[in-house]
């Protein structure tokens, strides 16, 4: 799925898009395919490749080794209590390693391929009102804010608010809705969990978009 | 050294490992999907983690998601419970390659036994009878045909991955042997994403039995008796006990110490169990080796009094086995049934909901392992174990007797259990007098086994 708000936005000068074309055709007709051979001559989940500014994860569609996950959709309904709720304070997940323990990465810009990208990280929900909605974690990790995730920035559905680094790996948390940043949640460096709310924004109003 | 432990499982296996973790004074860290939210294993840890959606192939299932949770809360280990990533070789190595323990066996072992096939060629070579089966894994229909006439028919077709059952058929004819295998095939692509399958000689009215055993990494080991799993339903087991009613001592003291010294002298490490199948002469020959806790391990513990899963943690930590066999001893009967949210009287048919009422019998030699709690959800991407009641009695009839009232005091209102089949196999006269086969229920059909209970008490 790639996101249409990026390619709307994309500020690079058309040769760098042939570059990236050019590296486009070598990830999928070379890299691809060896990575697939790998993946399935392995037990693992998942496998994640770097390759100049561009990095390559593929994730096994069914894996599993017992009869769980008979089901696999996600309860998308299902509300979602905080985190405080359940008798943990997110104090408790501060990383105890730290950000600094975790591999860097190849840069804030760097192009990511969506379609590999998490499936929640455009997701938000509204948190009880219809004026509000809140980005939350597409993963377990450490929560990186990007510098425009401030509070007062506009910020356009999609929009990149920072990353959550997974064993160094970074998943973007994408802007859900149209809107103002009201406050980010979580401080940068410190650990989240899935599903976790990272920035609040106040939604556009009519006039605001128009 | 383990400190912390990140417990990257759900359900009453979760529950069990947080129980041990504490006990041994180390901090626990449940890892949760989000359909577990609101689970007692979340509920009663001091710290939990969501690691991702409901969906086990990204929460449970994810390497990555499970490894960043137990680095971001300072876990040193993780208890990888059973089923899910707790044979994964691949994800075993990704553990070690992130400084931490895996709480199993070495990356290398779990490749050494991964295979089936493999394991039950490398544990022959060291002196366990093995059931006869295909050479290596069947190539195409022609090989398999080839392979199923010189071990002779009835032959069991099973996958070399996975468990539970799936992919597996047993077939009488050279003609039912190539339709079955395309099932087969199929069945365990989805589930395992694996098609290899072999063959098995398949005997006739077998017990299931199985050897539990621990070894540490200095290659001393010990045996902790046996278990009867023969109570199964389609391949999966329903109801075990121990000690075997079929063996005699000698035999149960040849079995155990034969399995013991195999594994030893295969180079296996950790908590393990060795399956067998015994056939009616009481030939025993070894099927596979599951390198985790099983779901059945309480049998053990309520015979032996030995915390196997705290067992399983300090060898992992590398420590020395503090057992030595003359320190275990086998003490009365033991028998554990599983309680499943599955409907008997529809095929067994899988069931979720709000458990409206939960009461857990008690009494002597009475355990119950069980995440449920009043007014809890029952999450329906999972398995359809609810809960485990063990049963202990000096002998075998008294723990039939206990077993009849704690199954009769177990309240779970607002699901469909299995309840009916298990007072339904008291009451069987197979059962009783421990005569019991693997095709004790499949033999007749459950819906006729229930009816036949029915008639026999009514």
């Amino acid at each position: 799925m790639p996101d249409q708000s990026r390619r709307r936005s994309d500020p690079r000068a058309p040769g760098e898009r042939t570059v990236d074309i050019a590296a486009i055709d070598h990830i999928a007709d070379e890299l691809l395919p060896a990575l697939i051979a790998k993946l399935g001559a392995t037990n693992l989940g998942e496998i994640e490749i770097r390759e100049g500014d561009w990095r390559l994860r593929l994730r096994r569609p069914a894996s599993g080794t017992t009869n769980y996950g008979r089901r696999s959709s996600d309860r998308a309904s299902r509300s979602q209590p905080g985190h405080e709720g359940h008798g943990h304070a997110p104090a408790a997940l501060e990383s105890h390693r730290g950000a600094s323990a975790t591999a860097p990465t190849n840069g804030a810009d760097a192009p990511s391929m969506a379609a590999v990208g998490p499936g929640r990280s455009a997701e938000g929900r509204t948190d009880g009102s219809d004026d509000r909605s809140v980005a939350t974690s597409p993963a377990v990790g450490v929560f990186q804010p990007a510098a425009t995730a401030v509070a007062g920035a506009r910020v356009q559905s999609g929009d990149r608010l920072g990353v959550v680094e997974v064993l160094g790996v970074p998943h973007e948390v994408l802007a859900p809705a149209d809107g103002v940043v009201a406050a980010t949640l979580v401080e940068g460096g410190h650990a989240v969990e899935y599903g976790q709310e990272l920035v609040r924004i106040d939604l556009a109003t009519s006039e605001a978009t128009a | 050294m383990i400190s912390k432990v990140l417990i990257a499982n759900r359900g009453e296996i979760a529950l069990r490992i947080l129980r041990a973790c504490r006990s041994l004074g180390l901090d626990a860290v449940v890892a949760y999907s989000e359909a577990d939210r609101d689970s007692l294993p979340v509920q009663l840890a001091d710290e939990a983690i969501c690691i991702g959606p409901a969906d086990a192939k990204r929460s449970y299932l994810s390497t990555p998601a499970v490894i960043s949770a137990a680095v971001v809360t300072g876990c040193d280990a993780i208890h990888p419970g059973y089923g899910f990533l707790s044979e994964d070789e691949g994800f075993a190595e990704v553990v070690r390659a992130h400084d931490l323990t895996f709480i199993g066996p070495s990356p290398e072992v779990l490749d050494r036994f991964a295979s089936k096939e493999a394991t039950r060629r490398l544990l022959g070579e060291h002196g366990l009878p093995t059931i006869p089966g295909s050479r290596g894994m069947l190539r195409d229909d022609q090989h398999a045909l080839d392979e199923a006439d010189r071990i002779g028919y009835p032959v069991l077709i099973k996958p070399s991955a996975g468990g539970g059952g799936k992919g597996m058929r047993m077939v009488r004819t050279s003609r039912e042997l190539e339709s079955a295998i395309k099932i087969c095939r199929s069945e365990a692509r989805a589930a395992f994403g694996d098609d290899s399958l072999y063959l098995e000689k398949w005997l006739e009215d077998n017990r299931h039995i199985e050897v539990q055993v621990a070894v540490d990494s200095f290659g001393n080991g010990v045996h902790l008796f046996e278990r009867d799993c023969s109570v199964q339903r389609r391949h999966q087991k329903i109801l075990e006990e121990s000690p075997a009613p079929s063996l005699s001592p000698a035999a149960r003291t040849q079995l155990c110490e034969t399995a013991v010294r195999a594994v030893v002298a295969a180079g296996y490490e950790n908590v393990g169990t060795l399956e067998f199948l015994v056939d009616a002469n009481g030939d025993a020959y070894f099927i596979e080796i599951n390198c985790r806790i099983q779901v059945e391990h309480p049998v053990t513990e309520m015979l032996t009094g030995v915390d196997l899963v705290a067992t399983q943690i300090r060898l992992a930590a590398g420590q020395p086995l503090d057992l030595r066999q003359a320190d275990i001893v086998a003490r009365g009967h033991v028998i554990e049934f599983r309680i499943n949210a599955e409907d008997p009287e529809h095929d067994f048919r899988p069931g979720a909901g709000i458990v409206s009422a939960y009461h857990a019998p008690g009494g002597p030699g009475v355990r119950m392992d069980s995440h449920l709690y009043d007014g809890y959800e029952v999450p329906p991407y999972y398995d359809s174990l609810l809960g485990k009641l063990i049963v202990w009695g000096p002998d075998r009839q008294t723990a039939i007797a206990r077993s009849r009232v704690a199954l009769d005091e177990l309240v779970v209102d607002g699901l469909t259990t299995n309840v009916a089949i298990h007072r339904a196999l008291l009451q069987n006269e197979a059962f009783l007098e421990g005569q019991m086969t693997t095709n004790l229920l499949d033999r007749v059909g459950s819906a006729a086994f229930l009816a036949a209970a029915t008639r026999a008490s009514g």
